[in-house]
């Protein structure tokens, strides 16, 4: 017997049984309790008479890279992570919505080189304008936006720059990161993401 | 004429009405049994619940049902409430061991036409810039891809469409390309049918997985064309 | 060893120099088990415990149940003190003593009310903390002040609610009263926080925010203004009028089928209209603000929405138009029952416009349950050409949907306006003016509703969402809203024809009300299981993913039985709660007789001891 036609048989004998309270017994609440158990029996019954759906949870996907053979792959990756470990759908949108906090992230990718966006996801606050419209010294904006490399986020710089890499394919423009430039695991770790904030730095300081 | 005679009446009518004459209203297709099922239950309910709205009302109802089932000198109806009392259990048990009986009828079809995108795809929007140009070459895409299935004249009803089950969607019909993002239809047409959650059923949709054939840039376009052949226009939330 | 032994000997020796054998058991049996504990910690593995689980039922089933009792308990707490207070000042006002004994005997109830939803809260963190380890170290992170601030709201709850209950005899008169009301209002003001507090918890699992570094009361901020906070708190406060109202009906339709005297049963005849006038009341407000709450999870996240709305729990919102259907029409059919039998003779005069109003609303309901994608053997799907009709398939989308919700939104306040005037004759000489203008917005109000919905499939849907739903809402809002004082008028000056006799409804007008009360719960823990289940498998969504073996979404049928489960615990609960706090009434009634009119009320309710200190107090009546 399947599990529906189980839970059917259990929801009839509630109504079964609420019926026969009603029948015989004539004191008021084991009545009621009667009438209420028929109520739930019918509505149960209905909820068994339509589809049953469960909803399974998909495979989780790790990183790969030796999956990774063309910028394209790479940006699918990055598309993957904008709208779930690097919670930046949280905030941004593409295209124009009501709900946006942040900015819109539309055609961000053909409006920024993938070094500043690098640095605006790892050092949001550098090139940050300061808030004027008030007396007295001027202030951060108060909603800050977390740096992308750091906990609790803590995006790998392979999932930044895969995540680059979407923002530039979904800006039309080509994808200027190679596949080639990825951190392969257990070789040169961490170094490269030094080297790679290293650069907007020098021009943060040059202004 | 009494209630009960009219309950009947008015239940037999309802559902002359349902299986017979609202099928045959041009555009219209047979209803499914469920359907037909829960409107009647509706007509008896309000046929109830009116009956039983004042004393006099329920009496003349009710009254007629009660004595025959428990009053007294009924005379030669007693054999008849006998037949009820026996049949009724019965015709409820019978019921009951049909519905959970195992038989080899296929199972009900509860396909969800448009289930939930992947979270991924959820939030996109169209890259491609919105010009007549890049609109008639989504046309001119949508004429070599997708009008077989899907209809030169978007409505569902290409030369190839014959004999899919479900049909290619009709996208003149406000119900479905109107009610969704583009990033939606984004998602459909990279995907395809195999690319449904469970409860799409992928192996039921012969729509081709695109993302195989066409770059993405295309598919965008083909989405404007698509949007501005069947007069229609994607939702949006500004 | 041989120190150890000895020094296990010396305890069971102190234990047993007590007279405790038991207790020296005990302790012979917890060191014994102490090499099992050190046993399980070789085996863990280093990372912290993330899920624990329970053999048979399961956690997630037990989470399931307590969380859905709590908020159940919860809602009849705090809607039970908004119902009494709005009372309380209406015998105020307008001097109607039996008023204030109604809003005093619904408050009796909240000391032992309140209690069990402590309890069931304390029971629900202490299951969260054992079952769900990873999920509530997270959230305490994020939460942490708030939980303060909810702990100290709890406090100053209790003290206002002592001091409202307590000194309801002692501030009868005078300023005295003025400061009782005062009370009863920070009583609902306190719950208010207490409700909104824990709803930033929960919206924030469905709704996150990106918490950037700040201090922790920044954080804490950030979190809480999440983007659905405030349409639940509505949604959520609504809700609870109408849980209070309906369950202030079904109690009285209880007391009323076993009702002995006259008395009783106009008392509790009329109390069971009061609860259902309440809960009508709020049930009118509730699908705009559902609307809301759903435009609102629509535009935080698309796959959430269309999760609900066309994805797979698309049958949910079937069931629950199913629900509010039976809902709507047990609301009606209890005002029609109200004007066939308290009026006596007017069963005839009203026949054809209830017949009317059920019909609209018949027809609406059929619009409203009928589904975009169908049940259909194989047969039939290849006949409609798909799993939608072709021609009732349009009936399945939201256009249709908010139209119909509207129109029975007007069908039932009408039924409401029809039964305020029934027996009454209007004496003013603008009646018959005011009477066509009524009409003539009624009607018009209600082709309005129609026209927008229709004329809402032939725009795009954000014209449609942006304007002609919410005109929808406005015009039903704006009609009730220019007719009830038109009427209110209109009644100050119109003469009654025939006086209301309580006391005279048939039995099946009390089961009418229990039905509406049980449609009430069952529609809360319905929506309790779509509001977590649309979350899909996620504890917060996109953030924090559920990796137990619960984190599938059970099927409709299951979920209805936990749903159904929940209905039938709570039910007893408040049912327990209700005849504790009136087994002391029924003590005095009996020890105290002779002045039966008055129903005397009892100490307050902690279980035995109501009856304890009654027990002397008893003689001196």
């Amino acid at each position: 017997m399947s599990e529906v036609a189980r839970l059917q048989l259990i929801c009839l004998s509630v109504v079964g049984s609420g019926i026969l309270i009603l029948l015989f017994i004539k004191s008021v609440f084991p009545r009621v309790i009667g009438f209420v158990a028929i109520v739930l029996g019918l509505f149960m019954l209905t909820a068994l008479a339509v589809p049953q759906m469960a909803s399974l949870p998909p495979v989780e996907e790790k990183f790969d890279i030796a999956t990774v053979k063309t910028p394209t792959d790479l940006a699918a990756i990055g598309q993957k992570i904008f709208f779930s470990k690097g919670q930046c759908a949280l905030c941004h949108t593409i295209g124009p919505s009501e709900s946006a906090r942040c900015p819109d992230l539309k055609g961000i990718g053909a409006k920024l080189s993938r070094e500043f966006l690098y640095e605006s996801m790892t050092q949001p606050q550098a090139y940050i304008y300061k808030d004027y419209r008030h007396e007295g010294l001027p202030k951060m904006y108060p909603a800050e936006m977390p740096a992308i490399n750091k906990n609790p986020i803590g995006l790998s710089r392979n999932e930044i720059l895969s995540v680059i890499a979407f923002l530039q394919q979904m800006s039309g423009e080509p994808i200027s990161i190679n596949p080639s430039e990825l951190d392969v695991p257990g070789q040169a770790p961490a170094a490269p993401v030094k080297a790679a904030q290293s650069g907007p730095m020098a021009v943060a300081q040059a202004h | 004429m009494g209630p009960i005679i009219k309950l009947i009446l008015l239940n037999v009518v309802t559902y002359l009405i349902l299986k017979f004459v609202l099928p045959n209203v041009p555009g219209s297709a047979p209803l499914p049994a469920s359907l037909i099922f829960l409107y009647l239950l509706l007509t008896t309910s309000g046929f109830l619940i009116l009956a039983t709205v004042s004393a006099e009302s329920k009496e003349e109802f009710w009254g007629p049902i009660q004595r025959f089932l428990v009053g007294d000198g009924i005379g030669g109806l007693q054999a008849l409430r006998w037949v009820v009392l026996i049949l009724f259990p019965l015709l409820v048990g019978w019921q009951t061991y049909n519905s959970t009986a195992v038989s080899d009828a296929p199972p009900g079809e509860n396909r969800t036409i448009h289930p939930a995108p992947p979270g991924e795809y959820a939030g996109l929007s169209n890259p491609v810039p919105k010009t007549p140009e890049t609109i008639q070459q989504g046309k001119g895409f949508y004429a070599a891809f997708c009008s077989p299935c899907h209809g030169g004249n978007f409505d569902g009803k290409g030369s190839a469409a014959r004999g899919f089950n479900p049909p290619p969607a009709n996208f003149a019909d406000p119900t479905t390309i109107a009610m969704l993002q583009e990033s939606y239809l984004f998602w459909r047409i990279k995907k395809g049918g195999v690319g449904l959650p469970i409860e799409g059923m992928p192996w039921k949709s012969a729509m081709p997985r695109w993302e195989l054939e066409l770059p993405d840039e295309w598919i965008w376009k083909i989405i404007m064309g698509e949007y501005d052949g069947a007069h229609q226009s994607p939702r949006t939330w500004e | 060893m041989g120190y150890q032994g000895g020094w296990i000997q010396r305890l069971l020796r102190s234990g047993s120099g007590h007279g405790g054998t038991l207790l020296g058991f005990a302790i012979a049996a917890g060191l014994l088990s102490l090499p099992a504990l050190v046993f399980g910690a070789d085996v863990a593995p280093a990372a912290p415990t993330e899920y624990r689980d329970i053999p048979y039922v399961g956690s997630r089933n037990v989470i399931w149940v307590v969380a859905q009792l709590h908020l159940l308990l919860a809602g009849f707490v705090l809607g039970v003190p908004m119902f009494a207070w709005v009372c309380e000042v209406v015998a105020w006002r307008g001097g109607e003593k039996r008023y204030d004994k109604l809003a005093k005997e619904f408050t009796k109830l909240l000391t032992s009310a309140y209690s069990t939803t402590a309890l069931f809260g304390g029971i629900l963190l202490f299951l969260l903390i054992a079952f769900y380890p990873k999920l509530m170290n997270y959230l305490t992170d994020i939460f942490f002040p708030s939980f303060i601030v909810y702990c100290i709201l709890f406090l100053v709850e209790t003290a206002t609610l002592y001091l409202y209950w307590y000194g309801w005899d002692a501030m009868q008169y005078g300023g005295k009263k003025t400061f009782h009301i005062f009370l009863g209002l920070m009583l609902n003001v306190f719950a208010f926080f207490i409700m909104i507090i824990p709803n930033s918890w929960a919206t924030f699992q469905s709704s996150p925010v990106v918490i950037a570094e700040g201090t922790d009361m920044a954080r804490a901020w950030a979190a809480t203004w999440n983007p659905t906070w405030w349409p639940v708190n509505i949604h959520r406060i609504i809700a609870n009028v109408v849980l209070g109202g309906y369950i202030c009906g079904a109690y009285a339709g209880i007391r009323y089928l076993s009702a002995k005297t006259p008395e009783e049963r106009d008392h509790y005849d009329w109390m069971g209209y009061v609860g259902n006038f309440i809960g009508v009341f709020g049930l009118l407000a509730l699908p705009f603000a559902g609307y809301w709450l759903m435009r609102e999870i629509y535009q935080y996240n698309q796959q959430m929405g269309i999760t609900l709305m066309g994805g797979f729990l698309s049958w949910l919102f079937i069931l629950q138009a199913m629900l509010i259907g039976v809902l709507f029409l047990g609301s009606n059919y209890y005002f029609w029952l109200g004007i066939t039998y308290r009026i006596p003779g007017s069963a005839l005069k009203y026949r054809k416009p209830m017949l009317a109003m059920l019909v609209v609303l018949l027809l609406c309901l059929a619009v409203w349950m009928t589904p975009h994608s169908l049940v259909a053997s194989l047969e039939e799907a290849a006949k409609m050409g798909g799993s939608h009709h072709p021609l009732l398939g349009v009936l399945g989308v939201m256009s249709a949907k908010m139209t119909v919700s509207n129109l029975m939104i007007l069908v039932t306040f009408m039924s409401f306006i029809m039964y305020w005037r029934a027996g009454k004759q209007d004496t003013a000489g603008w009646a018959k003016i005011a009477k066509a203008i009524m009409g003539a917005i009624l009607v018009l109000a209600g082709v309005a509703v129609i026209i927008l919905g229709v004329w809402g499939y032939f725009v795009p849907a954000i014209i449609r969402i942006n304007y002609f739903s919410t005109s929808q809402v406005l015009i039903v809002i704006g009609v009730m809203l220019t007719i009830t004082p038109l009427t209110a008028l209109l009644m100050k000056s119109a003469k009654t024809t025939t006086e209301m006799a309580w006391g005279k409804m048939p039995p099946r007008a009390g089961y009418s009300l229990v039905l509406n009360a049980i449609m009430v719960i069952l529609l809360m823990t319905l929506m309790g299981y779509a509001r977590s289940s649309s979350r899909v498998h996620w504890h917060v969504y996109g953030v924090v993913r559920d990796t137990s073996q619960y984190a599938f979404s059970p099927a409709l049928g299951y979920a209805s039985g936990i749903m159904a489960l929940c209905t039938f615990f709570f039910c007893m609960i408040v049912a327990f709660i209700f005849w504790v706090a009136t087994m002391g009434d029924k003590a005095k009634a009996v020890s105290a007789s002779p002045s039966k009119g008055e129903l005397p009320h009892g100490m307050p309710a902690m279980a035995g001891a109501s009856s304890a200190l009654d027990a002397p107090k008893a003689p001196k009546f």
